[in-house]
C-alpha cells in the first residue's frame, strides 16, 4: 500500500486513476493501487467498459503525447536509445521528468505505467528491501538499472551496456555456475567467439563493430546463456527472436562479453537482459533470411546443453563436492587397505563383554582441521592466518564454509557458516578452495601410518580413525599415540590430535580436549571426574534438539544426567536414545573398533544448482546421475536391486533460496523399485530412474534436488557377470540411449503397444521398454532437426532397411556407417540374446518366429528420424490402437484363417502398410497349418522368445480358446466350445465353469499320458486367469474355486486340476490378502 | 447424503465412494443385526433399498467415519476400510473389509452414473449376504477401522486428527476370507470380503509392536 503511492506519484502522469485495479493487461509495479476497488461504482459514469479498456486508451493517449513531444524535440540528436523503453521507479537523480525528456530526445521510449511487454529497462536509484528480496516479482525479469546509465550513455553518445550500471543492491557478485566450471566452458569452441573472448570494455566496441552475421552467430552462445538461467525463464527460442534491431544484437553481444569476460555477473540480471532483448518489439523488420536456421541451430545447441547450463553438470558437481569426496573416500580406503585385513583376522571383533571392556585401550586420532591444513601446508604465508575452505571465495556470496582452521575458529568462524558472516567475524579470513588430490594423498598417508602401527583400525572418515591397542600390552598407549602423531606430522605436514580412553566414546572425548595438535589420556579412574563437568551437548549423538530437551529438564552436565534412571531416560527419549544417554553419561560405550563396514547403499544426490526447464533437462540430468551412480557401483564392485529416487521439490510458498542456487525449502519425496536381478548397468539405472521420476508426476521446474540410491547390494561377482548381463538385458531395455530421436513418434508408439504386453516378445518388449523410458510429455517441435549422433539407437539403425540407412547416412554426412561399425564390435556380447538370434533365424523356416522378427523390424521403421514421414504412419497407428493388436504376432493366425475372405482382407488392411506387406508375404496360412499339427510347439516357441504365459488370456477370444480348440483333446475342445457358447460377451471363467457343470464329463477314454497333458494345460490356463484376477476380483476367483471344487467331485480330470490349483490359489490369496479363501 | 462438490475428478470418485461407504457400513451393521431392526429406516440410495440408522449418534458415527476418510481417500492413502465386530473380550470375530484402490489418472474419464451402477451391485449383494455372516456373540461391539498405506503426516489435516491409531487385537493366524463382491473397473477397484478367524485360532493376542 505504501509503495503504491510512491510509484504512482513518480509515474509522472497527471491523470492518475487510483480507483481500481483490474490487472487485465496492466501490471503495475509495487502492486495494489486501489485495494478498495469498486469496479461497478467507478465505471458507472465512465464510457469505458472496464478498467482494462480505460488503461488501454490512457496508455495510447500518453504514447501519442510522448511521440508528439518527441517529434518536436529530437532531430539533431543521435537516436541512441532506439528500442529502449524505460520505466522509472521511485526517486531518481536526475528526476523522472528529466529522464523522460532524455528519452524523448534520443529516440527512446518512456512508460508511465509498467508493462512487461513495452518496458525494457527499469530505472531506479534505490529499492526497498522487499523488492530486492523479491526481485523477480518486481522487475518481471527486466534489468533494473541506475539512472547514471542513461546520463552516461548520452555523454558517450552511444548506448552503453547496462550491466555495469545495474543497481548495487542487486549486483551480487556471486560467481555463476559457468564460472564454477569455467575451464570447460572456455575450451568450448562454440562459445569462444571473438566477441566473447574479449574483456567487457573492449567487448563493447567490438560488439558494436560486429557485422550482422556475427550477431547471428552470437545468438547461439546467448541462447546457451539462456540455458543457464534457472527454470523460471522458460521462453523458447523462436525465429521471432532474431528479428531484432542491431542494437539488440549489440546488447546481446554485450551480454556474451559480460558473461564470459566477467563471471561476477549476477545471474538474474543476465536473465533480465536476455529477456529484454527477446521481448523487444520487433520494430525493425530485418528478419533476416537466415533467421530460421539460426533459430534451429540455437535450438539444437539448446538441446545439447539441455541440463541446466552445463552438459557435464553432474560430473562437475561431484568433482567439486566435499561431501562426495568424503563419501567416496571410504571405498577408496576399503580397496586400498582391505587386503591387509584378510591376513590378520581380528580375534575378538564384535563382542565386547564387560570384563574385557576394562582392559580396552582405544586411541582416537584425528587430523586437525583436515580440509584447511592440507591446503595450507604448502602455503607458508597462510600458516598462522585464519583460513577457511570453501568452494568459492566471494565476499558477498552465500557459499558455506566447510572447514576453518584454528586461528579462524578463534574468531568464531565455524563450518557451515556463510562466507559473508564469517568475514563479518573475521575480516582478514582467507578463503581457499578445495584440493581434492592433496586430500586423497594425505588421507592415504595417514592410514598408511595407522596401519603400520596398529592392526585394528576403524576408519571413521578420511581424517579420523579409532585404533584398538588393547592387545599391544608392551607399548604404552601414550607413547604410541605420540609416535603416530609425530610420524603423521613428518609425513603429511599436518598435525593430528589423539585421545586415549577405555572406550571409543572416551577416546573421542579425549581428542576434543587434546585438540589442536595434542593428545590426552582419560584413564579409567578419571572417567567419572571428566564426565562430571562435561556438558551434555558435547556427547556424540546429542544434537541441538536433544540438548534442548535435556535442558528443559534442567540437565546440563553428564553428572546431572547420571542421576536419572535408565528407565526414565528411555521413557522420555525413546528406548535407544535413552540407553545411549544412560551409558554415555557413564562413559560406557559398547561399540568396538571394527573394520569398515560394507556400505548398505550406494547413491548420489544433487541438491545444489538443480533447475530444470523441461523434461529433456530432466532426462539428461538423470542420465548423468545414473552414470555417476553406476560408476560408483562399479567402483565398489557392487550391484544393487533396489533403486530409490529422491526428489526435493520446492515448497509451494518457498521463494528463491538464500544460498545461491541452493535447494531452499523443499518437500522431499522418494520412491523405489526393486528388481529381481542386481545390476550396476547404467542403462538399467536410467530406465528405472526415468520410470521412477515419471511416477512422481512433478512439475520439473519445481525440482530442486534429485538423488538416486541403490540398495540391497550384492557383490558383483565377475563369474556370473555374463549371465547377469543377459538377464538384465532380457528384462530391461538397454536401448534407452535413444532419447532425442523423434519424440512424437515415440510417444505414439508407447500408446500403440497395449498395456500388459510388456514382456511379450523379446524384440517388441525391448522396443516398448525403451519407449516407455520416454515420458510422453514432450515439447512439440523437437523433430525439426536431426538428433545428435550419440543419441541414435544402434539397434534401430542396424535394423533399418539399407536404403533408409543410406539416406540417413547422407544426412549425417557419412558418419553413420562408421558409428555402426564401431558399435557393432562392442555389441558382440549381445549375440546370444534373443533379439539377435531372432534376426538370425529370420530367414529360417520357423514361421511363427518369422512373424515376430519381421514385425519387430516393421516397428522399427517408425523410428526413422525423418519426421514428416514417420509422423504419418504413427498417427494412423494411434487411431487404431484400441482396435488392432500391435502387430501380426499378436493376431492369432488360426482366427485369421477361419475368417471369411473379405473380413480377412479387412483385418489385414487395418494394419499399417508395411505391416500388411509383411503379413501377406509371410504367409500366415503356412503357420496355420503348422499350428494345426503341433499346437504346443508354438507355445514353446513363444516361451523361448519371452512370451509371458499371461497372454493366454489376452485378446478376444482369448488365446487359450484357440489353443484348446485345435488341441485335439476332447476336454479342451469342449472348453473352447463352451466359451463360444456362453462367455463371448463376458469373458469370465466362472461363466465357462458354470456351464461346464451341466456338461457330461467323460473320463477314462484318454490315455494316462494324454490326461496328464490335459491336466497340465487346464492348470496353466486356470493359473493365469487367477493371476490376472487376484488383484482386483477375488469374487470371481472364489466363484471359480467353488465351481472347480464341484467339478472335481465329478471328474477325475478336474479332481487332479483342483488338487494342483487349490494350493496355488490359496498361496496367491494369502500373498495378496493375508488370508486363505474359505471353503464351504 | 447430499453430494459434495468434488473439485477434481479423483475427488469426485472419492466423494462418491465415501458416500457409498457410509451406506455400506450401515448396511453391514444392519445385516449383522447388531441393533434391533427398528433402529433403521428404509431409504433409497442409488435406486436400491438401503437402511439408515435412526439414532442420530449412530448415524453420525457412521457418517463421520466415512466422511473423515475423504481426505485420505483422495490422497490414495486408504488401502482398506474394515468394519470389525468384537466379542466380549475385545477379540475380533468378524471383519468386513472394503479393499479399495483408486487410480487417479483415469478418474477423469469415469462417468458417475456408471460408477454408481457398479456400486449398486455391492449394495444389492450385501443385502442378500445374510447367510455369510456368523451370529454375533453376546455383549459385542463394533468399530470402523481404516488401514492406510502409509501414515499421514502429523497434523496434515484437521480431519486426520479425528482418527486415532488403533491397537486392535489381531488374529494369530491368517484369517479365512470369504469374498462378497468385487468391482474392478477404472478408476475404482473395490472389493468387499469377510474375514473370519481361522478355525484353529485359539488364543488371540495383542499384535506385536
Amino acid at each position: 500500500m505504501k509503495r503504491s503511492i510512491g510509484s504512482n506519484s513518480n509515474s509522472g502522469s497527471s491523470k492518475k486513476s487510483k480507483k481500481n485495479n483490474n490487472p487485465s493487461n496492466q501490471k503495475t509495479l509495487g502492486a495494489a493501487w486501489g485495494a478498495a476497488s469498486r469496479p461497478s461504482s467507478s465505471f458507472r459514469s465512465s464510457p469505458f467498459s472496464n478498467f482494462g479498456s480505460y488503461m488501454e486508451v490512457k496508455n495510447r493517449k500518453l504514447q501519442n503525447q510522448f511521440e508528439n513531444e518527441a517529434a518536436g524535440v529530437s532531430g539533431s540528436e543521435k537516436l541512441i536509445f532506439q528500442g529502449v523503453s524505460i520505466f522509472v521507479d521511485g526517486l531518481t537523480v536526475p528526476s523522472h521528468q528529466e529522464l523522460r525528456s532524455y528519452m524523448m530526445r534520443y529516440g527512446g521510449r518512456f512508460e508511465n505505467y509498467f508493462s512487461r511487454r513495452s518496458v525494457t529497462h527499469i530505472i531506479c536509484s534505490n529499492l526497498p528491501d522487499s523488492k530486492v528480496k523479491n526481485l523477480r516479482a518486481f522487475s518481471r525479469g527486466l534489468p533494473v538499472v541506475k539512472p547514471a546509465w542513461i546520463v552516461d550513455s548520452i555523454s558517450a553518445n552511444r548506448l552503453l551496456g547496462w550491466v555495469p550500471y545495474q543497481l548495487d543492491q542487486l549486483n551480487d557478485t556471486q560467481p555463476k555456475l559457468s564460472a564454477f566450471f569455467a575451464p570447460r566452458r572456455h575450451s568450448n569452441p562454440q562459445v569462444a567467439s571473438p566477441v566473447s573472448s574479449s574483456q567487457p570494455e573492449t567487448g563493447f566496441s567490438e560488439a558494436e563493430e560486429g557485422s550482422s552475421v556475427r550477431a547471428g552467430e552470437s545468438e547461439e552462445p546467448r541462447d546457451h546463456v539462456a540455458d543457464e538461467m534457472d527454470g523460471v525463464y522458460t521462453e523458447k527460442t523462436t525465429p521471432e527472436m532474431t528479428a531484432q534491431t542491431r542494437i539488440d544484437n549489440l546488447q546481446c553481444s554485450e551480454v556474451n562479453a559480460e558473461i564470459l569476460g566477467n563471471y561476477d555477473n549476477e545471474e538474474k540480471e543476465l536473465n533480465s537482459e536476455l529477456q529484454s532483448t527477446t521481448n523487444l518489439p520487433s520494430a525493425s523488420d530485418n528478419k533476416s533470411s537466415h533467421g530460421k536456421s539460426v533459430a534451429t541451430a540455437a535450438e539444437s545447441s539448446l538441446r545439447r546443453h539441455s541440463t541446466l547450463e552445463d552438459p557435464n553438470f553432474v560430473e562437475n558437481y561431484f568433482k567439486n563436492s566435499r561431501l562426495h569426496f568424503i563419501g567416496t573416500w571410504r571405498n577408496r580406503y576399503r580397496k586400498r587397505f582391505h587386503g591387509s585385513f584378510n591376513g590378520l583376522k581380528w580375534t575378538d571383533s564384535g563382542q565386547n563383554t564387560d570384563e574385557n571392556a576394562k582392559k580396552l585401550t582405544i586411541i582416537h586420532i584425528d587430523l586437525d582441521s583436515f580440509f584447511v591444513s592440507v591446503v595450507v601446508r604448502n602455503r607458508l604465508e597462510l600458516q598462522d592466518k585464519p583460513v577457511a575452505v570453501c568452494h568459492s571465495d566471494n565476499p558477498k556470496g552465500t557459499a558455506e564454509i566447510s572447514s576453518a582452521n584454528y586461528p579462524a575458529r578463534a574468531y568464531g568462524v565455524k563450518a557451515g557458516m556463510f562466507v559473508r558472516h564469517a568475514k563479518d567475524l573475521c575480516p582478514q579470513l582467507v578463503i581457499v578452495p578445495y584440493n581434492f588430490e592433496a586430500y586423497e594423498e594425505v588421507a592415504d598417508q595417514f592410514y598408511d601410518i595407522l596401519h603400520r602401527h596398529c592392526r585394528k583400525v576403524q576408519a571413521v572418515s578420511c581424517d579420523e580413525a579409532f585404533l584398538d591397542v588393547s592387545d599391544m600390552r608392551d607399548v604404552e598407549p601414550e607413547l604410541l599415540a605420540s609416535t603416530i602423531r609425530k610420524e603423521i606430522l613428518d609425513t603429511t605436514r599436518c598435525s593430528a590430535s589423539a585421545g586415549i580412553g577405555g572406550t571409543m566414546l572416551m577416546a573421542r572425548l579425549a581428542t576434543r580436549v587434546a585438540k589442536p595438535a595434542g593428545q590426552f589420556h582419560i584413564s579409567a579412574e578419571k572417567v567419572e571426574e571428566f564426565l562430571d563437568q562435561l556438558a551434555v551437548g558435547t556427547l556424540p549423538g546429542v544434537g541441538s534438539v536433544l540438548k534442548e530437551k535435556l535442558e528443559k529438564q534442567n540437565i546440563q552436565t553428564c553428572r546431572q544426567l547420571r542421576l536419572i534412571s535408565k528407565d526414565a531416560l528411555q521413557k522420555d527419549f525413546g528406548v535407544k536414545t535413552g540407553e545411549m544417554l544412560w551409558s554415555y553419561s557413564r562413559g560406557l560405550d559398547l561399540r568396538s573398533v571394527t573394520a569398515v563396514q560394507e556400505s548398505k547403499s550406494i547413491g548420489a544426490e544433487v541438491n545444489w544448482g538443480v533447475r530444470f526447464r523441461d523434461q529433456q533437462d530432466v532426462q539428461h540430468f538423470l542420465q548423468c546421475l545414473c552414470k555417476e551412480v553406476s560408476l560408483r557401483l562399479q567402483g565398489c564392485e557392487m550391484m544393487g536391486r533396489t533403486f530409490t529416487l529422491k526428489i526435493k521439490k520446492r515448497k509451494k510458498d518457498a521463494g528463491e533460496p538464500v544460498k545461491y542456487m541452493g535447494c531452499g525449502d523443499c518437500d522431499n519425496f522418494s520412491r523405489s523399485i526393486t528388481v529381481p536381478a542386481a545390476t550396476d548397468d547404467i542403462e538399467v539405472l536410467q530406465r528405472i530412474s526415468k520410470k521412477l521420476f515419471g511416477s512422481f508426476c512433478l512439475d520439473v521446474k519445481e525440482v530442486r534436488g534429485v538423488g538416486l540410491q541403490v540398495s540391497k547390494l550384492e557383490g558383483a561377482d565377475p563369474s556370473n557377470k555374463g549371465s547377469k548381463t543377459l538377464t538384465s538385458w532380457l528384462n530391461s531395455a538397454p536401448a534407452s540411449v535413444q532419447t532425442e530421436k523423434d519424440d512424437n513418434v515415440f510417444a505414439a508408439e508407447v500408446r500403440e503397444i497395449p498395456e500388459g504386453k510388456r514382456r511379450d516378445t523379446g524384440g517388441v518388449s525391448r522396443l516398448r521398454e525403451c519407449n516407455s523410458a520416454e515420458p510422453s510429455v514432450q515439447s512439440g517441435d523437437t523433430n525439426s532437426s536431426l538428433p545428435p549422433m550419440c543419441h541414435l539407437d544402434m539397434e534401430v539403425l542396424e535394423n533399418l532397411p539399407p536404403e533408409l540407412l543410406s539416406e540417413l547416412d547422407g544426412t549425417y554426412g557419412g558418419k553413420l556407417y562408421e558409428l555402426i561399425e564401431k558399435k557393432r564390435g562392442k555389441r558382440k556380447i549381445n549375440s546370444s540374446s534373443p533379439h539377435v538370434s531372432l534376426d538370425g533365424i529370420k530367414g529360417s523356416s520357423s514361421a511363427s518366429i518369422k512373424i515376430h522378427g519381421s514385425s519387430t523390424s516393421g516397428e522399427k521403421k517408425h523410428d526413422k528420424p525423418h519426421p514428416s514421414i514417420a509422423r504419418a504412419p504413427s498417427e494412423r497407428a494411434i487411431k487404431m490402437t484400441d482396435l488392432m493388436p500391435l502387430s501380426l504376432s499378436q493376431v492369432d493366425v488360426s482366427v485369421l484363417q477361419e475368417l471369411p475372405e473379405e473380413l480377412r482382407a479387412d483385418v489385414l488392411g487395418a494394419f499399417p502398410t508395411h505391416r500388411r506387406q509383411q503379413s501377406s508375404s509371410n504367409a500366415p496360412m503356412e503357420t496355420c497349418k503348422k499350428q494345426d499339427k503341433e499346437p504346443t510347439d508354438i507355445n514353446d516357441a513363444e516361451n523361448d522368445i519371452g512370451f509371458s504365459s499371461s497372454s493366454l488370456w489376452f485378446g478376444n477370444p482369448p488365446l487359450w480358446v484357440e489353443n484348446f480348440q485345435i488341441s485335439g483333446n476332447c476336454t479342451l475342445e469342449k472348453f473352447s466350445k463352451i466359451y463360444y457358447k456362453v462367455a463371448q460377451p463376458r469373458p469370465m471363467l466362472s461363466t465357462v465353469l458354470q456351464r461346464a457343470m451341466s456338461e457330461v464329463w467323460s473320463s477314462g477314454d484318454a490315455s494316462a499320458n494324454d490326461l496328464e497333458k490335459t491336466v497340465h494345460d487346464v492348470c496353466e490356463f486356470l493359473k493365469e486367469y487367477i493371476k490376472i484376477k487376484v488383484e482386483g476380483d477375488i469374487e470371481e476367483i472364489y466363484l471359480c474355486f467353488r465351481l472347480l471344487k464341484r467339478l472335481a467331485a465329478r471328474s477325475q480330470l478336474f479332481h487332479q486340476v483342483y488338487e494342483i490349483v487349490s494350493p496355488f490359489i490359496q498361496a496367491l490369496i494369502s500373498e495378496h490378502y493375508g488370508g486363505s479363501l474359505s471353503m464351504p | 447424503m447430499n453430494m459434495k462438490k468434488g473439485d477434481n475428478p479423483s475427488g469426485k470418485v472419492a466423494n462418491t465412494l465415501v458416500e457409498f461407504l457410509e451406506v455400506a457400513i450401515t448396511m453391514v451393521v444392519f445385516l449383522k443385526g447388531f441393533y434391533p431392526s427398528a433402529a433403521f429406516e428404509r431409504m433409497r440410495y442409488m435406486n436400491v433399498v438401503v437402511q439408515r440408522a435412526r439414532h442420530p449418534e449412530l448415524r453420525d458415527y457412521i457418517h463421520f467415519s466415512a466422511s473423515g476418510l475423504l481426505p485420505f481417500i483422495e490422497k490414495g492413502l486408504v488401502e482398506r476400510v474394515a468394519v470389525i465386530f468384537f466379542s466380549n473380550d475385545n477379540v475380533p470375530v468378524e471383519r468386513f473389509i472394503f479393499k479399495l484402490t483408486i487410480n487417479p489418472s483415469s478418474a477423469a474419464s469415469v462417468e458417475e452414473s456408471q460408477l454408481e451402477f457398479r456400486l449398486r451391485s455391492f449394495l444389492v449383494k450385501l443385502s442378500a449376504s445374510k447367510s455369510l455372516v456368523k451370529p454375533l456373540p453376546p455383549n459385542c461391539r463394533w468399530e470402523v477401522t481404516a488401514y492406510l498405506r502409509s501414515l499421514p503426516e502429523v497434523g496434515s489435516s484437521k480431519e486426520g486428527e479425528l482418527w486415532i491409531p488403533t491397537d486392535t487385537k489381531q488374529w494369530m493366524k491368517p484369517p479365512v476370507i470369504t469374498p462378497v463382491k468385487s468391482l474392478n473397473s477404472e478408476p475404482l477397484c473395490l472389493q468387499l470380503y469377510l474375514e473370519h478367524p481361522c478355525l484353529s485360532e485359539t488364543q488371540p493376542c495383542q499384535e506385536a509392536q
